[in-house]
């Protein structure tokens, strides 16, 4: 049934050459590819697409666009001037066709699926703008700029998915809390893991903005595992769920923006990461101790969720999820203790990002 | 006589007995059964020990700060009680947390959240090793919501 909906509107896009579209292939098939090369254009496509063009581009690129520069880190001059030209504007993004697609076209094992995903990095948006501020207060001149920049980026995410939920989900409510209280029943117990860690390393960094050790603890959750493997491994089974189906053209031009702007997280927390390991190398020892109490909450799961409705199923998640942890430690050149390989073995993902 | 008082050496016995009972088949139900296996895992070999305080109690519930000091072993609870700003604070993890946010636990708002919402705090104790079992934490957090008791209007 899937495959001639699936072949149907491979038809349709190929005869519509429509502007969100261009390829059908897959969600997963990125699995079975590996690492891709990126064209000069392509990556110049990816860099200068606006809010109006950013449909077109393939969320697959975009990932891979990430780690396009983490072996050769940007500085954070670089990664601001960047941001000067990326930001978008949120209230640009028209959800009426993704309302249609929501209530008429999508089912409700898909709808169920995708908000179990979704209602991760609703609030998973919410807390890395709102811890991020005390991450500024020890940083150098330039990357004060950089995460001046972050904070504004996230704020935006926060509203893109409170727009999401109001205008194409239809939850009701006034503020800004009062949605994300509304999509909380969807997010896991296991949130807390990675999130209230989060929250506590923040008040940790409040008490003492220069200790230069809670600071890597603090970047190793939140630029290396938050955002550069969680984020990224579920950003792609929503987006290529989108693709794949040809539904949602507002929220695929709004989370791929907004895909585009954590590449920017991503290679300035991994540069920060470098540097500090550069700077004192005994500072490795604290990304290790970070990961090791990530990784042991990272095997518990409290609900099963059934990716199948967004053509994953849960292996093929865990595995998106291994290559990208694998990818950042690698490129950035973070070597695991033993011991930590073995944790890794038994992690399952946490649905959420930032 | 009802309800103990909130903050009590009643309402720590409460606790005691919420805690070694864990939480409702009702809460239990909503979660996969791995989780709770995971939970009582923690729980059977948890050796460590909370004090958990109100900075600013309520004159009419007793001195300020007050803690509730949780200590665990050998899979159950060794010891449950208030413990006042004059009494020595031994606990592995001295956690805080405003009046309102105990009030607003107590009428039921979510334990995950109370942590994440940064409405309860971790003032001494090593934060990597107390967040390998916190979802243990915030499971027995929610109970300790639970346990009836009275408080000042
Ligand atoms: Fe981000
Ligand atoms: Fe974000």
């Amino acid at each position: 049934m899937r495959l001639l909906a699936h072949a149907v509107l491979t038809a349709r896009c190929e005869i519509q050459g429509g502007a969100l579209v261009a390829e059908r292939k897959s969600p997963t098939a990125v699995l079975r590819e590996g690492p891709r090369a990126l064209s000069e254009a392509q990556v110049r496509e990816i860099e200068e697409a606006d809010l109006g063009s950013v449909g077109g581009v393939d969320i697959d690129d975009v990932i891979e666009y990430v780690h396009k520069d983490l072996k050769s880190l940007p500085d954070f001059i670089t990664l601001y001037r960047k941001y000067l030209k990326q930001r978008w504007d949120v209230y640009d993004l028209d959800f009426t066709q993704d309302k249609i697609d929501w209530t008429e076209k999508m089912s409700e094992e898909e709808r169920q699926s995708f908000i179990a995903v979704s209602s991760g990095f609703h609030h998973g948006e919410r807390q890395v703008e709102i811890e991020l501020p005390v991450f500024m207060i020890g940083a150098s001149e330039e990357e004060k700029l950089h995460i001046a920049a972050q904070i504004e980026d996230e704020a935006r995410h926060t509203v893109f998915f409170d727009r999401f939920y109001r205008e194409v989900v239809g939850l009701a409510g006034d503020g800004i809390m009062d949605i994300l209280d509304a999509s909380f029943p969807w997010v896991s117990e296991t949130f807390v893991g990675p999130f209230g860690l989060l929250a506590y390393q923040a008040d940790e960094v409040r008490r003492n903005p220069y200790d230069e050790r809670a600071r890597v603890r603090y970047g190793t959750n939140y630029f290396l595992w938050i955002e550069g493997v969680l984020a990224l491994s579920v950003m792609k089974v929503t987006l290529s769920y989108a693709r794949w189906r040809g539904f949602l053209p507002a929220y695929y031009a709004g989370f791929t923006a907004t895909c585009r702007d954590e590449s920017r997280h991503v290679q300035g927390g991994m540069r920060y990461l470098q540097d500090a390991v550069r700077k004192d190398p005994s500072m490795i020892s604290e990304i290790h101790d970070t990961l090791r109490t990530i990784l042991s909450l990272s095997g518990v799961a409290s609900r099963r969720i059934y990716f199948e409705p967004l053509g994953w199923t849960e292996q093929e998640v865990q595995t998106l999820f291994f290559q990208q942890l694998r990818r950042k430690l690698n490129d950035v050149g973070i070597d695991l203790p033993p011991d930590l390989e073995v944790l890794l073995e038994q992690v399952e993902p946490t649905l959420a990002g930032g | 006589m009802g309800e103990p008082l909130f903050f009590s050496a009643q309402w720590a016995d409460a606790v005691c007995g919420a805690l070694t009972a864990g939480p409702s088949k009702e809460h239990r139900d909503g979660k996969l059964p791995e989780y709770w296996d995971y939970f009582e895992l923690v729980k059977s070999a948890y050796p460590a020990s909370w004090a958990l305080g109100c900075r600013d109690l309520p004159a009419a519930l007793g001195k300020c700060p007050a803690y509730l000091t949780v200590r665990w072993g050998g899979g159950s609870v060794t010891e449950c009680q208030i413990t006042g700003p004059d009494d020595p604070l031994d606990a592995t993890y001295v956690l805080g947390m405003d009046y309102d946010g105990w009030r607003a636990l107590h009428d039921g708002y979510d334990a995950q959240r109370t942590v994440m919402y940064r409405k309860i705090l971790l003032e001494e104790g090593n934060l990597l090793e107390f967040f390998t079992t916190i979802y243990f934490f915030v499971e027995c957090l929610a109970v300790i919501g639970t346990v009836p008791a009275r408080r000042p209007t």
